[in-house]
């Protein structure tokens, strides 16, 4: 056997060795880490929020009565968000859903009180989604950044107003 | 330029793109155990500054190319147990590592062959 051949075998068996014991280590670890967090992991939480009417007179108390039910939405770091939001109103009053930046969101708007309505509007990476009277819209995001996030209807400010809670 | 030189800045390069893309990963996307990006990103980037000053290359070449295919197989398990960590920046990220394994592989050939040696 030449040198260089003794060389080249040497260079092999050093990356066949280090590649096997890299491969073992790292499958060991990934194997525990996967194991551990398995119930911590990102996971698609899904949330059906409404329009709703507190019982006053708007013209008196000089707000809007419109709210959002709920108005509080908490998810983990990392969770894909759904929203079904249907407006439920008993009039012809629009609502639209905004978000506060960094966030925006995807959203589909069925022109029914569901899911299998027919699409009336797909939205790619907006901040705002207009629901006509008796619409759904499925609007979806990954909670990518933590902290406390506004979202409300435009339309009724400011009592139409909910956060999301994202918790780092 | 001689090849081994080539194979060698390339791999800084390859180290360096990885170590940026998990800090970014770490801070805008990973959404849990993002602090293990920040370390592996910082690690990816200590280990470009060493294999660009070809530091013990018959140790530190050997040791990257083991942390590379580590890290590649460290995700793959994750991925499959929790689901996490499977999207369009962690593909691309795992496809640079990818290439990098092959990229150090070459560099430890190139420079433990008899041509450099001599």
């Amino acid at each position: 056997m030449t040198q260089s051949t003794t060389k080249q075998w040497s260079t092999g068996k050093l990356l066949l060795v280090v590649g096997v014991v890299a491969i073992v280590a790292g499958a060991a670890v990934g194997t525990s880490v996967g194991y551990a967090v398995r119930y911590a992991a990102p996971t698609t939480r899904s949330f059906y929020l409404f329009n709703n009417s507190l019982p006053f007179d708007q013209n008196v108390w000089g707000i809007p009565h419109d709210v959002f039910s709920p108005d509080r939405i908490t998810v983990n770091k990392g969770d894909k968000v759904v929203i079904y939001y249907r407006n439920i109103e008993d009039t012809t009053e629009d609502h639209n859903f905004v978000m506060d930046s960094p966030y925006t969101f995807d959203a589909v708007v069925h022109a029914g009180q569901n899911e299998t309505f027919p699409i009336a509007s797909t939205l790619k990476s907006t901040t705002a989604v207009v629901v006509h009277v008796n619409q759904t819209a499925t609007i979806t995001f990954t909670a990518s950044w933590a902290g406390v996030f506004r979202y409300y209807c435009a339309y009724h400010q400011p009592t139409m107003t909910g956060y999301l809670v994202v918790l780092g | 330029m001689k090849e081994s030189t080539i194979l060698r800045w390339s791999a800084v390069g390859l180290l360096f793109v990885i170590g940026l893309i998990n800090m970014y990963y770490g801070n805008s996307y990973a959404g849990f155990f993002q602090n293990l990006w920040y370390v592996m990103g910082a690690i990816y980037i200590f280990t470009a500054a060493v294999i660009a000053s070809n530091f013990e290359p018959r140790f530190a070449q050997p040791a990257v190319f083991g942390y590379a295919i580590f890290l590649f197989v460290l995700w793959a398990t994750t991925a499959l147990g929790t689901g996490a960590g499977l999207d369009t920046v962690a593909y691309a990220d795992k496809a640079i590592e990818a290439l990098l394994v092959v990229n150090m592989a070459l560099v430890i050939r190139s420079s433990r062959s008899p041509s450099t040696l001599s």
